[in-house]
């Protein structure tokens, strides 16, 4: 068959200074959004709290979804990644520094969960103690991290040692690990959605929760992706990333936002329709206080999606795709407000202002920048990789 | 499109166009051997004797059943999701491989797909004889009548009837539309003339002009498009009929994806189970590889994982939700007087698939039989367990029974046994079993060895109709 | 009396040159019969992008609006009836019969307009001119209805792209 391949060369990535001001000056935006809700809104301690916790999670996420992405698409044999290989690379190395965030958030764990308060805890709190105790539930986190950190630093170093010696057994060696990685991922991500999430609404329980919070997680890294890989193809760090890669991604956004969509409605009709007071105080306190928000979180991260993504030229237009990955990833964000807001801080109490804008600018500026120093450490594109060739020139349906 | 060196062949051997088309082509058109005489015969003499079952059901009524209170539903609807559970991976392999574009699904997909029409035909079979008059069964659809009465939309039970029969529809649909070109081929190959008008009559005149791929390619994306929401909202509403409920292990957020992977999971098991047989009968061994194998094996790895860990979260919740009744549901299934089937269901869908993370497993053919065979035990003794154990022990212990099936019950199943094997081996007689044009589109970049020059048919072996 | 002039192929890529050299040279090309659809063929033909994703979200929109519409005249004005204790206006109750029809209508109305506008249906008789292209021939037709050369001047262009088999019949239409 002939085959007219052209590999075009990268430009080399320099994590220059104006990229580093405008990281800074990011920060110095969250930062004072923080100040400003401590001093200037008189914010109730819950509230800041809540939110540095909602931030640490969106952190978290955006770089385990990148690993769990990688992973699959190892797993799966699947080559046209390859290109954004690095992108998710450096993405899931934030993963460590995640913890970081966590830790600063634990002096206000008592305001975000309440089975912390030992001394007054009713029957069924009581009953949940053996799992929802501090020393287990640190000790969870800490071998949640330990394990995620573990897979996100091994098979970074597995793929940039092929940049230098490339080995027959390289391919086999990443399926091995990403299995291994699925495997506990998938367990993990339940788990820890239950710790963190769940049990803010300590006395309510869903068995989708876990999947629930995997999908939103899972979009959120997704709409990131998209959106650094359209800013680097700008800046031609990417070039043999095309319009065809940018399709996938957005066929990816597309069918895995109506997948939360889903999952979404699964849970809230399920719950909805058997009408059992121990489990529909949860959705109450959301429609009954949190209405606008319950049903725009619906509105931005299912009808976005479907009608702006379901056309094929959309999803192949850079700018339009980053356009709507940034409203999904807002969207997530409002979900992940929902999801903890209600429980924490109340509907009194709860609100969206400087502090709920504005704090986010840090989260995201730290991210970039831990991004930005891996993405440069090593080669933007895994040249040596036996599926380079086939990610450069494909073709899409 | 470059197709790296390291990916594994989808056709082994040296083959050209024409050779697929003749080895396609092959059961087609010879004489059916002794062995399908014997198959079919002995399917069709079981799907008789399940529809003289279904006959004598119906005259008696629902009585000669072993359902009874509290126990409504037993072997019927564990029946009934088994079957839809079965005919899922038809539509995840035309559909869903197709728009992660996986080419090895080309070898495999219209069997699949046929096999999910057929197994969504006899799961089809259950709602309808469960509601015991059966000449009343149109009451489900929502027809002007002069009562001014309408079907319950609120009900899962009429989601379902839509669900089914949106599946049925839009699946024969997809299925067809992709064979009317390979039709079109057996039509051109036929020799008689009564068999070359058939095939013109049901190639609906296919002449592979590029107009009419190009439409046909579209349409087959928007289907596949259509169809894998399709799929996921079929099992996920069957699952409703559960999780809607108020009764512990029943009513559980987790059932909808649950359901889908158990489904899929369920699917390519019996996929594997005909595919082997098939290949080796039909001697399509060089389409239908150990890699395909492979490939169907590594999805079974994936959703029995899945399903496993909806079980382990299912049973973690029933702990955290501090409910009495949740805990109770869960010890039951585990120690109760059902607990057999617990300990089958697990051993066969938890256990056993996890083998198939070492790769000599996955990419031996007896063993993989064997295994699809137990998966799909497996996956019955599932929605036995889902089905029987929650109902016969829910809140109130005086209301508390056992149930067992009666011998019609087993009868009505092994029917719907043969007649699925029955319209599986008519169809290979009368239909291409692999989507030629499709494996063709593929040969060049992915098979082992492809030639211009078909390969030399001794005169002995030319095919006479 | 008009003729129609065809050879084929036996290598899609050759399929691929010869329609590009003899849209270069200005030859209309009547169609080209293929046992697959050859990729990069729509391209070059320059045929127009398929109609059928828009029948379907249009069918598609109708039936989802039809089947929303239905159930919740149903609920609230045919017969309103208490089930379960939820309003008459149960939103996600009603959910999935839409999502249901919205698909059936869809995938239908596409099939439809499908056969409908390729001409394919039940009792189609198609004019086959060579048997093969089922099998393993690319077949280009030409005919001299579209254009302004002769029938010779077609058989040589056409030969001159390295068809095989090139032929003439006069369809006398």
């Amino acid at each position: 068959m002939k085959e007219n391949i052209q590999i075009r060369d990268a430009v080399p990535f320099n994590f220059g200074k104006n990229l580093k001001k405008a990281l800074a000056i990011a920060a110095a935006i969250g930062l004072i959004a923080l100040l400003w809700g401590i001093f200037i809104s008189q914010a109730p301690a819950s509230r800041i709290w809540a939110n540095m916790w909602m931030n640490a999670l969106m952190f978290l996420f955006l770089g385990l979804g990148a690993l769990f992405f990688w992973a699959v698409n190892a797993l799966g044999e699947s080559t046209w990644q390859i290109n954004i290989q690095r992108i998710l690379e450096a993405m899931a190395l934030t993963i460590p520094f995640s913890l970081i965030l966590f830790v600063v958030t634990f002096p206000g764990l008592g305001h975000i969960f309440e089975w912390t308060h030992t001394e007054h805890l009713d029957r069924i709190l009581q009953e949940k103690t053996p799992y929802l105790n501090i020393p287990f539930w640190i000790l969870r986190m800490v071998i949640y991290f330990a394990l995620w950190s573990f897979f996100a630093i091994y098979l970074r170093r597995v793929s940039v040692r092929n940049d230098f010696e490339p080995r027959e057994d390289y391919l086999r060696r990443i399926r091995n690990t990403s299995g291994w990685f699925i495997v506990i991922f998938a367990i993990t991500s339940s788990t820890s959605a239950w710790d963190w999430l769940m049990s803010i609404d300590a006395h309510w329980f869903s068995t989708l929760y876990g999947w629930y919070i995997f999908s939103s997680l899972f979009v959120s890294a997704l709409a990131v992706i998209i959106i650094i890989t359209v800013a680097l193809r700008h800046y031609n760090i990417l070039p043999n990333v095309t319009s065809e890669h940018l399709h996938d991604l957005g066929k990816y956004l597309f069918g895995f936002s109506i997948f939360w969509t889903y999952l979404w409605f699964s849970q809230y009709m399920l719950i909805w329709y058997s009408n059992i007071p121990e489990e529909t105080f949860y959705y109450v306190e959301r429609v009954r206080h949190f209405k606008t928000l319950f049903y725009l979180n619906v509105g931005l991260n299912f009808l976005v999606p479907l009608l702006a993504l379901m056309t094929r030229n959309s999803k192949r237009q850079p700018l339009f795709l980053a356009g709507v990955s940034i409203v999904v990833l807002m969207g997530h964000y409002l979900d992940l407000y929902l999801a903890i807001m209600p429980g924490a801080v109340g509907h009194e109490a709860a609100a969206i202002g400087v502090l709920e804008i504005g704090l986010p600018f840090f989260y995201i500026a730290a991210f970039l920048a831990v991004f930005f120093v891996f993405f440069g450490k090593a080669k933007p594109v895994p040249e040596n990789h036996p599926y380079f060739i086939e990610s450069s020139s494909y073709e899409n349906i | 499109m470059h197709v790296s060196p390291v990916r594994e062949p989808l056709i082994t051997g040296a083959k050209s166009y024409k050779d697929i088309t003749n080895d396609v082509m092959a059961p087609v058109k010879a004489k059916p051997g002794k062995l399908w005489y014997i198959g079919i015969t002995v399917s069709a003499l079981l799907m008789v004797f399940g529809f003289i079952m279904i006959g004598y059901t119906v005259w008696f009524g629902i009585g000669t059943w072993g359902a009874d209170r509290t126990i409504g539903w037993g072997w019927d609807i564990t029946n009934f999701v088994w079957w839809v559970g079965i005919g899922h991976a038809g539509t995840f392999i035309s559909a869903i491989l197709l728009l992660f574009r996986q080419k090895w699904r080309t070898s495999i997909n219209r069997a699949a797909e046929a096999m999910t029409i057929i197994a969504v035909m006899c799961a089809g079979l259950f709602p309808l004889i469960h509601m015991g008059r059966l000449p009343l069964g149109f009451y489900i659809l929502p027809y002007p009548n002069s009562r001014d009465l309408w079907v319950n939309f609120n009900s899962p039970l009429l989601w379902d009837v839509f669900a089914i029969t949106t599946y049925l529809l839009v699946s024969i649909l997809f299925w067809y539309m992709g064979l009317i070109p390979d039709l079109g081929t057996i039509r051109d190959r036929m020799k008689t003339a009564w068999k070359k008008k058939t095939y013109n009559l049901l190639s609906f005149g296919w002449k592979g002009s590029a107009r009419h791929w190009h439409r046909h390619e579209s349409m087959s994306l928007i289907l596949a498009g259509l169809a894998a929401p399709l799929v996921l909202s079929v099992h996920t509403i069957v699952s409703f009929d559960f999780a809607t409920s108020v009764i512990p292990g029943w009513h559980t957020t987790i059932f909808p994806p649950y359901f889908v992977s158990g489904a899929v999971f369920s699917g390519f098991a019996m996929v594997l189970t005909l595919m082997i047989v098939t290949r080796k009968a039909l001697n399509l061994e060089d389409y239908i590889t150990v890699g395909h194998v492979e490939s169907m094996n590594k999805i079974i790895i994936a959703t029995g994982s899945i399903v496993g860990i909806a079980y382990i979260t299912e049973l973690f919740m029933a702990w955290y939700s501090g409910v009495e009744y949740e805990r109770y549901a869960f010890m039951n299934r585990m120690m109760g007087p059902y607990a057999w089937a617990y300990w089958i269901m697990m051993t066969c869908n938890v256990i056993s698939p996890q083998l198939l993370w070492i790769k000599k497993l996955r990419r031996s053919l007896t063993f993989t039989f064997i295994l699809s065979i137990f998966i799909n035990i497996g996956m019955w003794f599932e929605r036995f367990v889902i089905v029987v154990t929650s109902l016969h022990r829910d809140y109130l212990p005086s209301s508390w029974s056992m149930y067992a099936p009666t011998w019609v019950e087993v009868a009505i199943f092994l029917g719907t046994l043969g007649l699925f094997f029955t319209l599986f081996f008519l169809f290979i007689r009368v239909f291409p079993v692999i989507a030629l044009s499709e494996v063709k589109a593929v040969a060049r970049s992915s098979a082992e060895s492809f030639i211009e020059k078909p390969v030399k048919v001794k005169p002995s072996e030319e095919p006479h109709i | 009396m008009k003729s129609i002039v065809y050879g084929y192929f036996t290598d899609e890529n050759d399929l691929l040159e010869a329609v590009k050299k003899l849209q270069d040279d200005g030859i209309r090309i009547e169609d080209v019969r293929t046992p697959f659809p050859v990729h990069g063929l729509d391209a070059i033909l320059k045929l127009p992008r398929s109609g059928l994703p828009k029948v379907a979200f249009i069918a598609g929109l109708a039936g989802g609006v039809l089947a929303l519409w239905f159930q919740i005249w149903v609920f609230t004005s045919a017969w309103p009836l208490v089930i379960g204790g939820k309003p008459y206006l149960s939103l996600p109750a009603f959910i999935p019969v839409t999502f249901e029809v919205t698909v059936l209508f869809a995938a239908f109305a596409m099939v439809i307009v499908f056969l409908v506008r390729s001409n394919l249906g039940p009792g189609s008789v198609p004019d086959i001119l060579d048997e093969e292209v089922t099998d393993d021939h690319f077949q280009i037709i030409l005919s001299e209805k579209h254009n302004k050369l002769s029938d010779t001047e077609l058989v040589n262009a056409l030969a001159s792209t390295g068809a095989l088999g090139v032929q003439n019949i006069n369809t006398g239409k």
